[in-house]
Parts: C-alpha cells; structure tokens; sequence
C-alpha cells in the first residue's frame, strides 16, 4: 500500500466521517464501494475496515449528541439488543459467502439507501406530543423522551410509538451492519422517525450512538479473522475522526437538505458502480 | 411536600447529567486515545523507514511482543483494537448505572447486549 493510496482513504474517510456524523449513517456506505472500486481492496477487508471507521464515527459523534441531550439513552438500549444479535448472525454469514454476493447486497443496498436518502423529509420534527394511550411496550420501558434542540433553543417533548415494529426493524439493521460493514443508519434512521415517530435530530443522535456498538460486535469477529489491515484502519480512523469533529458541529446550526442530496446522488452512482463492476469482463473480484 | 418532590426531581436530573457526562468523556476519550497510539505507530514506520506494514491484524494474546520491541504493526494493531472496545466500556458503564437505578429491565436489556459482545469477543480469543 502505497503513502498515496493511504492518504486519499485518509480523505475520503474524512469526507465519511463528515457525511456520516451529519446525517446519521456510519460513513460505511460511501467508504467501502471507495475502498472496493478506487482502491481495489478486497471487499471482505474493505467491509472490516469500514466497521473500524464507523466505531470512530459512532463514537466522536455520539459522545457530543449524548452531551447536548439529544440522544434517547433507554430507546437506543432497547434497540441494540436487536442490532448487537442481528450484527453477529451477519458477520458470520458475511464471512461465509462467497464476494459476488456481497457486491450484489451491496449495489442493492446503497441504491435503497440513496432513494431512502432523497425522499427523507427534514422538517418531520412530529413535536407535537399525542394524546391517547401510549404502546404498552413504550410505557413499560419508559421510551419516550425529550431532547433539547439548539436550532430553537426549545425542548421538545416525543414519545416512541411501535415499539416492537422498530425492534424488528433494528435486527435487520444489525445483520446488513455485520454483513455489509455498514452502520445502517440509513434503516435506522428513517425507521425511528417515520415508524416509531422519533423527532429527526433525537433519531439521527440514537442511531449514531446505536452504530458503535452494533459495529464492535461484529468487528471482534473479523478482526479475529485477520481481516483488519492496521494501516488502512489506522488512515479510516483518523480520517473519520477529523470529518467526525466537523459534521457534528455543523449539525447544530446548518440546513442538511443540501448535503443530503448530494449524497444521495453520490450513493446512488457507487451503487451503480459496484453492480456494473461485476459484469465488466476481466476485473477480479 | 412539594419542596420534597422538587429537591428529588433535581437530585434525579443531576444523576442523569452525572451518566451523559461519563458516556461523553469514555467515548471521546477511547476515540482520543486511540487516534493517539496510531499517530505513534505512523511515527514508528516513519523512524523504520519501510513502507507501511500490509500484515493483518495482530490478535490481542500475540500483542505484547510487538509492542515492547516497539514496531508499527502493533502499535496500529493496538491503537485499532482500543477503538473497537471503547462502545464495550461505553456499555459496561451503562449495565452499572441501571443497576444503581434498580432498573431491573434495563439492567437485563443491557446484560444482554453486553453479553452479545462478550459471544463476539470470545470468537476473537
């Protein structure tokens, strides 16, 4: 691995750790089709690499939306007992397939990710908190929360409807995490705050703070493996780190409608990327 | 009466900060600490003057050589390694105040979690 080749994954982790911080994603969805199609790294490496990345981002982001209350700590608990089981059956599944597959999932996966990404509706805040019963399940947990917004200075008060619909949908989320080396944010995200009716920046902090976990339990297994290479975990984490400091910075004051799209676009061309590849004669996989 | 159940409401909130705050500080910090002990490992490689090591990652039990003899794959392997058992701590500490809480659901929720890592992490050993 040349210095070059190390130093643009440095960038391009740090484009994923600004990205990823702002929108709620782990980051790994732009980084390994990059790492994959610029790069030519192995995907198996490439996805043990990304989950290290996402650890980073997870962490340096979810550390400052724990400090400014915008993260659901019991939710997040709720949800990770689904996403740490979902992450571990996938990374063993993960290991076992053959690489074809996984760029098949893979190009499926960023192309649902970007029309998810497009589609989402930044305003839906929901802060109205509705009257009527709560789930049983919310109540007896004690899910709903509130969360401090610094774009209003107000806090909000929300509760989490469809418990056990979101708990579903956070298992899935950890198996394409441990899969793919994803955070999965691009499910987790919409699924809390259309489904459960989490207001947006309260569902991006919980899921940022939900991804480190999810991606730890599943990258002692491929570490274990042999399939982490130092150097290039070293360039993704303090990449991701530097990206990570700004992004959460900006989400406190900017619009990110802008920054969605085109990262929307971007997915949605590595998407295409990744499955084209496959047919194009003569290129190793 | 009142005056009772707003002095609780307060002493409530301040545990709550006490948490957000901990959980801050472990996972910055893990991140910190982890960025710090791969920017030394860089420094080794550049002192070394070999290129950068392609070797896979070095399991935690095979570790302590390459770091007393102070070559760059285990410094990044080390550096890699605490980043990945910061979210570990992050829980355990979670696991800790539920049971200060007597949150007996939460404690369980979290046991579990915790005990998904400890499966992963056994399959590392």
């Amino acid at each position: 691995m040349s210095i070059a080749v190390l130093l643009i994954l440095a960038i391009a982790a740090f484009l994923a750790g600004l990205g990823g911080s702002y929108l709620g994603v782990g980051g790994g969805i732009f980084l390994i089709p990059f790492m994959t199609l610029a790069l030519s790294v192995n995907i198996k490496v490439a996805i043990a690499t990304s989950l290290i990345g996402v650890i980073a981002n997870s962490s340096g982001a979810a550390s400052v939306y724990v400090r400014d209350h915008l993260t659901n700590l019991r939710l997040a608990m709720f949800l990770e007992v689904a996403t740490t089981l979902g992450a571990i059956a996938g990374a063993l599944v993960g290991l076992g397939v053959p690489d074809f597959y996984l760029y098949v999932v893979f190009g499926v996966v960023v192309l649902y990710a970007a029309t998810t990404m497009a589609r989402i509706r930044e305003t839906a805040k929901e802060r109205a908190y509705q009257a009527g019963e709560e789930a049983p399940l919310t109540k007896r947990l004690k899910l709903s929360s509130v969360y401090f917004d610094q774009e209003d200075q107000g806090v909000y008060r929300y509760r989490v409807e469809r418990p056990v619909a979101g708990f579903g949908v956070s298992a899935a989320a950890g198996l394409f995490s441990g899969l793919l080396g994803v955070g999965g944010g691009f499910i987790k995200v919409p699924a809390m705050n259309v489904l459960m009716r989490v207001p947006m920046k309260a569902a991006v902090a919980t899921s940022n703070f939900m991804i480190g976990v999810t991606a730890a339990a599943s990258a002692f297994i491929y570490y274990s493996q042999g399939l982490v290479d130092p150097g290039l975990a070293a360039m993704v984490i303090i990449g991701v780190f530097s990206g990570t400091n700004l992004g959460t910075r900006l989400l406190a004051h900017a619009k990110s409608s802008n920054v969605r799209f085109v990262f929307a676009l971007f997915l949605a061309v590595l998407g295409t990327a990744m499955v084209a590849r496959l047919f194009l004669p003569g290129v190793p996989i | 009466m009142q005056q009772r159940v707003s002095n609780l409401r307060r002493a409530v909130v301040a545990e709550v900060e006490d948490i957000n705050r901990l959980i801050y500080h472990v996972l910055r910090g893990g991140v910190v600490v982890s960025v710090a002990i791969l920017l030394f490992g860089f420094v080794l490689v550049a002192f070394s003057g070999q290129p950068i090591p392609e070797s896979g990652s070095i399991p935690p039990r095979a570790l302590a050589r390459p770091l007393f003899t102070f070559t760059p794959e285990g410094y990044l392997s080390l550096g890699v390694l605490v980043l990945i058992f910061t979210p570990v701590v992050r829980v355990f500490l979670s696991l800790v105040s539920f049971a200060r809480e007597r949150d007996r659901q939460y404690v369980l929720m979290t046991a579990i979690v915790f005990a998904n890592l400890l499966v992963s992490l056994v399959l590392l050993a």
